[in-house]
């Protein structure tokens, strides 16, 4: 008879060196499976650190980004700004080189009216001085420094005319003696000390009344005047200026001469006439009488 | 109110210190007394205080660079500035009068505004 009973199994029995073996791969398999767990969750841990690195990294370029919008949009209303103010410091600036220019005319202005009025003054003082004297000395020292201290004349003379008006007398000069200076015979080709060139042109202006006056930069010498000025009374011409040579630092005559020129000749020539009859009547000063008849 | 200056002119030519009286009436605030010749001068000097002298160098009497060494001894005036006035050939007068202690020079024949400018220049006052 064979016994069975239920529930109850026989089992083989394993040899122990075969469960020691196969105890040690359980460990082995154990310890790889989570050795390599621990590597996995490592390589995890370090991804997901690297991960959130980058995104804090995206976030902050992604603020800057923003930020960078926001700031491009204030440099453009920045550069608006610019534009406007440069267009603006223009027009200033316009208005400045104007307002310079401006100054700078009026300026230039200023300065030609105060040359303007010093011309006049000297005019007015060359005019008040020739006529501030009657005694002939006086008139002729004066004409001899308005002359030097106006025009600026080296050397200088003045013919006066004979009542016959044949002849010109020199009857003052500076700069060159009256010596080496000769009386010019109207009318005659030459003079006697052979001067044709001065002569003839004292004569001529004597004659026509019309005044020589050489180019700039000319120094003149004793047989060329620079100058020769005619010096009239009512229409008669009575005598000539003559002036020989300027002043070193007289390079040339200005417009002033010129004026200085007419004035002389009309007014040197009453000068000296008035000096000249107040000397002959011995410095007597007319008579009421006279004077009264001025009115009649 | 503006500073005001004073001037003595040194002079012996009316006419030339007429001339120079009216450059001078060009310069703000600056009061113009006149001298005949050097003597006249120091006198004038003597009786005030002045800011700036312009004078002549050809005067009788007393000339303008007798004028100069005075003034440069005087207690008052020895710092004034002191204009010459020269003519063109007074080369050596003109050094002289530097060496004196004159500060600058004019040459005649004398332009206002030349003269209203050395004196601006030698007062300090700004145009």
């Amino acid at each position: 008879m064979v016994d069975k009973k239920p529930g109850k199994k026989k089992t083989a029995s394993v040899p122990p060196d075969v469960s020691a073996g196969l105890k040690m791969q359980r460990d082995t398999f154990v310890h790889t499976f989570f050795k390599k767990g621990a590597e996995f969750t490592e390589e995890l841990l370090r991804e997901n650190e690297r991960l959130r690195k980058h995104a804090i990294e995206l976030e902050s370029d992604n603020a800057r980004l923003r930020a960078q919008l926001a700031s491009d949009e204030a440099i453009r209303e920045l550069l608006r700004t610019v534009d406007q103010l440069e267009k603006e410091k223009q027009t200033l600036l316009s208005h400045v080189h104007e307002a310079e220019a401006n100054s700078s005319r009026y300026s230039s202005r200023h300065q030609e009216m105060e040359e303007e009025l010093s011309n006049l003054a000297n005019l007015y003082i060359a005019s008040y001085q020739l006529h501030s004297t009657l005694r002939l000395g006086t008139v002729v020292k004066h004409l001899r420094e308005l002359l030097a201290q106006l025009v600026g004349a080296r050397s200088h003379a003045y013919y006066v005319a004979s009542p016959e008006r044949t002849e010109l007398v020199p009857i003052a000069s500076d700069g060159v003696s009256l010596s080496q200076l000769s009386r010019v015979i109207v009318g005659a080709q030459s003079d006697p000390s052979g001067r044709r060139g001065a002569a003839r042109i004292v004569e001529r202006v004597f004659l026509t009344g019309v005044p020589h006056i050489t180019e700039p930069g000319a120094h003149g010498a004793v047989d060329e005047p620079v100058a020769c000025v005619p010096m009239r009374m009512d229409d008669d011409v009575i005598g000539v200026i003559v002036v020989f040579s300027l002043l070193e630092q007289k390079q040339h005559f200005v417009q002033v001469d010129y004026e200085f020129f007419k004035m002389l000749g009309a007014h040197a020539a009453t000068a000296l006439m008035g000096a000249l009859l107040f000397a002959n009547a011995e410095g007597k000063l007319p008579s009421l009488e006279a004077l009264h008849n001025l009115g009649t | 109110m503006s500073a005001e200056y004073s001037c003595l002119v040194v002079e012996d030519s009316p006419m030339m210190r007429q001339l120079l009286v009216f450059a001078l009436s060009r310069v703000k605030n600056l009061r113009v007394t006149e001298a005949d010749d050097g003597v006249d001068g120091l006198r004038k000097l003597a009786g005030g205080r002045f800011d700036i002298i312009l004078t002549d160098i050809n005067m009788p009497i007393m000339d303008g660079l007798k004028l100069v060494k005075r003034v440069r001894t005087d207690p008052v005036h020895k710092d004034t500035p002191v204009i010459v006035i020269t003519t063109e050939g007074s080369v050596e007068d003109r050094k002289r009068a530097l060496e004196l202690g004159a500060n600058a020079y004019i040459t005649k024949p004398i332009q206002a505004p030349q003269v209203i400018a050395k004196v601006k220049e030698l007062l300090k006052i700004v145009p």
